[in-house]
């Protein structure tokens, strides 16, 4: 194949995305672009598509995580625990999609400067890891109830209440409240995102350090292998899921809770009938109690405003429910054996201890399992309370701004906001309240943003139909950052596949590689979901194939045969989930979701990595 | 004395009476690893046998010939004794033993002039220290007493190969310390068999299991005559990490007509199918695992299923003898002594190649 001999991928400033996205590049700020002034250092950079947070085209408003995620954790590698030959990770929109790049190692003195910074601040870390880690939680979860606690006006009045004015004028209003509330939500979301990545950098060269050491002593050993030993069965990961068995069998130990929770009716439904019995209410009384946080995971990455959560599209998890009210009236068990899969999970890491001949590499061995089985608990519970709890609070607040502009005739749809990047939003919010404070009869410009709001939608269908090149730029000679490793799982293997399939026509493919994340072979059915709503379309003993997984697809695991994704190394989720569950998964992928067609026969080999479409459907 | 030792009587112990290879076999069935039922004609035979026939001191006095260098000398020596051996006449009290070390054989499989294999299982052979493996003499399929003391007879010739010759005198190894014992075997009736290490001798990974196995006697295997299918899997968490199924167009088949072992075709149907399935895999690592246990260190184990017995009962283990080219080179450790601070900082200051 002639795309073999390439050695670079297209020059991103000559990239042509197709004309149905004309006009996109104005939905991001602009300094997220390919620009001129700069071009001659974007060009000698290698830029790769972020699958795992940004499988889908970007709506402008959800871009402010990723804009917080690459201040906080680039500098978390630069500046704070100065990891010596890494560098940040830089980021540029093409044609809706995100593509990021991390950056060459710096000059020979900074990697020695920054190598002393990081011995101590480093290790300073490792040692107290136990007590940062709760620090970090309570030091977040304040952050989370500060914002949850954050008042959006819920309209602009036509005159302020009585209160604000009298005995005394609070001297600010809804007007000003407005505002405050916006570029405070922008904050706090800045704020939590520079303490998401607070230990996480240092628990992904742990594990890093981990695999290498393994790889020293048993030079065959499996990615997959190494995951077991280290991932656990983590609290908050894991919790919904373990409060939705405990809600399921609450209800069917009530022959009428049961009943009203196995109906076919949405969830409002339900709760209605349930209001009108004595053990309906008690139960509902639990869900309420458990409601926030365990509530609040997306039902998809947490990172779209079109994912939801559980909290505001109780379908989701009323429909889990059903199905385990069903298991337990068969007498099946619904719960997974934490205690079991720590036992497991321990008894795999004496035997491959017991491999070792020397004491000292013995001793290494012990050292750097401690090491990363210390602080690994941080890598996946920080994702709960972050992209999930945190998210859901901030996604409600800003629906409620977009109530606002809904109530102002600027907007048609609440959802209609997330078509504005959160530069524009303040503009917005200055042009509503300027109308209101100006008096009556002000007109504004709603045609002006509806119109805008109506394009960009179009603009990202269009996105959504094309699947932009895996990679831009020339490739690196070398890579030190560890999240590019470990989460990314950028290796030559993986850039020489992109290289490949830069040409590749997915219809003609019939073998994929991924990492073998959890073992296991079998063949069966694939339905394709792309989006988390299409998961009500899968039935029993499909195979799963997905952009990336997330705790709110938990249940779903239970019915599948395995799991295949376009992103996500051995620790993604669907990884831990399939390797708990003895599934067969493929994880990072790069396009499987493109080449696998729902109906298709395919067979995963969860020991190689590898997925071959057997029989292509219809 | 002790002419003829049932592999069950048999065990480390015995290795000066039996040989590494007998003694191993009697190990394995002590720790419950299935092998194919046998019994070991005694070093004592074989000392006996040139002792009595007087032809003890002329054998090692031509031996002092040989020049290791030169192969004339090497095939001249070795033709000149390997005769002096295979025309001497066994003692009857020798041969009567082993007439019924074979009969009872026969009696305990239930098979009259049952097929068996006649190994050589020197004492010297085998050792961690010193491979001198494939140096003697296989026969297989040996029918009948005739036959079976004839083979006996063959093996004990077979210590003085030229290159079993040339190689004692190399690694100064005296010709005189070597003792030859000769291990008769029940013949496994296999629809596949190979080899398995219980390290990767590729690399010397010590969680792997490697397995090599085609259609047939596992002499296609050991010989190289066929590329095997392959398979690495991990001991502990059981993956199939490695499955290489390679087509394989010969097999090693008893030729009963012929009375010998011949290279067969394989029908074409089956020569890309994998010769053994997951469970069959999934069993020899876990017999595998148990012989490393037993022994306490890596082994190059021989195995075959046999096509009369059903699964798990159809897994032999034909031989096993210590694995020796990593359990020589590995002795230090391999990362050292470090703390987890070193060794973050050694990865920390790591960054991955991209090659292209």
């Amino acid at each position: 194949m002639a795309a073999k001999e390439l050695s670079r991928f297209p020059d991103p400033h000559e990239y042509k995305v197709p004309k149905e996205l004309a006009g996109w590049e104005e939905m991001y700020p602009s300094h997220y672009l390919f620009a001129k002034e700069r071009a001659a250092w974007e060009k000698s950079q290698f830029w790769y598509q972020d699958k795992i947070h940004d499988p889908e085209p970007m709506p402008p408003l959800d871009l402010i995580f990723h804009e917080a995620w690459q201040i906080s954790l680039s500098q978390y590698t630069t500046r704070v625990f100065c990891i010596p030959p890494a560098q940040g990770i830089a980021q540029r929109m093409v044609g809706c999609y995100m593509y990021i790049c991390a950056i060459g190692p710096p000059p020979p003195e900074i990697i020695k400067e920054k190598a002393e910074y990081f011995g101590k601040r480093v290790f300073y870390v490792f040692e107290h890891y136990d007590e940062l880690w709760e620090k970090w939680l309570k030091k977040f979860q304040a952050l989370g109830r500060e914002m949850a606690a954050l008042k959006v006006p819920e309209e602009l009045p036509k005159y302020v209440p009585e209160d604000q004015v009298l005995p005394a004028p609070r001297g600010y209003y809804a007007s000003y409240e407005l505002i405050e509330a916006f570029n405070t939500l922008v904050s706090m979301m800045f704020k939590g995102w520079q303490y998401h990545f607070e230990m996480l950098n240092l628990t992904y060269l742990a594990y890093l350090m981990f695999g290498d050491v393994t790889r020293k002593l048993f030079p065959g050993i499996s990615e997959s292998a190494i995951g077991k030993m280290v991932a656990g069965a983590y609290v908050s990961m894991f919790r919904p899921e373990e409060e939705l068995c405990r809600l399921s069998r609450l209800a069917a130990s009530s022959p009428k809770v049961g009943d009203i929770i196995k109906r076919d009716v949405p969830a409002e439904k339900k709760i209605e009938e349930l209001k009108k019995t004595e053990d309906g209410k008690k139960w509902l009384a639990e869900l309420e109690k458990i409601k926030n946080p365990w509530f609040y995971v997306s039902c998809g990455s947490g990172w779209f405003n079109y994912e939801g959560s559980w909290v505001n599209k109780l379908d989701i998890p009323f429909s889990y429910m059903k199905s385990y009210v069903e298991r337990l009236g068969k007498g099946e068990k619904i719960e997974r054996s934490v205690d079991e899969i720590s036992k497991q999970r321990d008894a795999i890491v004496a035997e491959y201890r017991k491999l070792i001949k020397t004491p000292e590499d013995k001793k290494s061995f012990e050292d750097a399992y401690k090491t990363v089985r210390s602080i690994y608990r941080y890598a996946e519970d920080h994702l709960f309370w972050v992209e999930h709890w945190f998210h859901t609070i901030w996604w409600d607040k800003i629906r409620d701004i977009g109530k606002l502009f809904v109530k102002g005739g600027m907007l048609k749809n609440v959802d209609d906001i997330f078509m504005f990047n959160r530069f524009e939003v303040p503009e917005m919010i200055e042009e509503l309240v300027i109308g209101w404070a100006l008096g009556e009869g002000i007109p504004l410009r709603s045609g002006y943003y509806m119109e805008k709001a109506a394009k960009r939608q179009k603009i990202l269908a269009a996105a959504r139909k094309w699947a932009p090149i895996q990679a831009l730029g020339v490739p690196p000679k070398e890579i030190a950052e560890p999240f590019t490793v470990m989460l990314w799982g950028v290796t030559t293997d993986k850039v020489n596949e992109w290289l490949k399939g830069a040409g590749v026509v997915p219809e003609k493919v019939s073998e994929i590689k991924g990492f073998a994340s959890s073992s296991g072979v079998v063949e069966g059915t694939a339905r394709v979901l792309k989006l988390m709503e299409e998961i009500v379309t899968l039935k029993e003993g499909e195979i799963m194939v997905c952009p990336c997984s997330n705790p709110a697809w938990a249940p779903v695991f239970t019915k599948i045969k395995a799991a295949v994704t376009d992103i996500g190394g051995l620790t993604s989720h669907a990884a831990i989930v399939c390797r708990e569950y003895g599934l067969p998964a493929v994880t990072g992928t790069g396009f499987a979701t493109s080449v696998i067609k729902t109906g298709d026969i395919i067979k995963v080999d969860g020991d190689r990595g590898i997925v071959t479409i057997v029989k292509r459907g219809r | 004395m002790n002419y003829t030792l049932d592999f069950a009587e048999v065990n480390k112990a015995s290795l000066p009476m039996v040989g590494g290879k007998n003694a191993s076999l009697g190990e394995m069935l002590r720790a419950g690893i299935r092998v194919p039922p046998g019994f070991a004609v005694t070093t004592d035979s074989y000392l006996s046998f040139i002792t009595e026939v007087g032809i003890k001191d002329k054998v090692f006095r031509i031996l002092t010939k040989a020049n290791p260098d030169d192969v004339t000398s090497l095939d001249s020596v070795s033709a000149e004794v390997q005769k002096l051996i295979n025309e001497a006449l066994i003692p009857t009290n020798i041969e009567k033993a082993i007439r019924e070390g074979y009969y009872s054989l026969c009696d305990k499989c239930g098979v009259e002039r049952l097929p068996v294999a006649i190994r050589s299982s020197a004492t010297a052979e085998d050792l961690p220290t010193a491979s001198f493996a494939g140096q003697q003499d296989t026969y297989l399929w040996i029918e009948g007493t005739d036959e079976v003391i004839r083979s006996v007879q063959k093996c004990w010739a077979s210590l003085f190969t030229p290159r079993a010759i040339s190689y004692r005198i190399k690694n100064n190894f005296p010709h005189e310390k070597v003792l030859i014992s000769v291990g008769v075997q029940k013949m496994v009736n296999s629809r596949a068999a190979g080899v398995m290490f219980t390290l990767n001798p590729v690399n010397g990974d010590p969680s792997k299991v490697v397995i090599e196995g085609s259609w047939g006697l596992g002499e296609s295997v050991v010989s190289g005559t066929v590329t095997p299918d392959k398979f690495v899997v991990d001991k502990i968490v059981l993956e199939i990490s490695e499955r290489t199924i390679s087509p394989k167009h010969i097999q090693c088949v008893y030729d009963p007509e012929k009375g010998e072992v011949v290279h067969a075709d394989v029908s074409p149907e089956i020569q890309n199918n994998v010769c053994i399935d997951d469970n069959e895999i999934k069993e020899l690592v876990k017999i595998a695992k148990c012989i490393e246990e037993h022994y306490g260190c890596p082994e190059d184990i021989e195995w075959a299923i046999d096509k009369d017995f059903a699964f798990p009962e159809n897994i032999f283990i034909v031989q096993s003898r210590p694995e020796t080219v990593w359990s020589q080179r590995r002795k230090g450790p391999i990362i050292g002594s470090k703390t987890a601070y070193e060794l973050l900082k050694e990865q920390a200051l790591k960054s991955i190649k991209i090659r292209f």
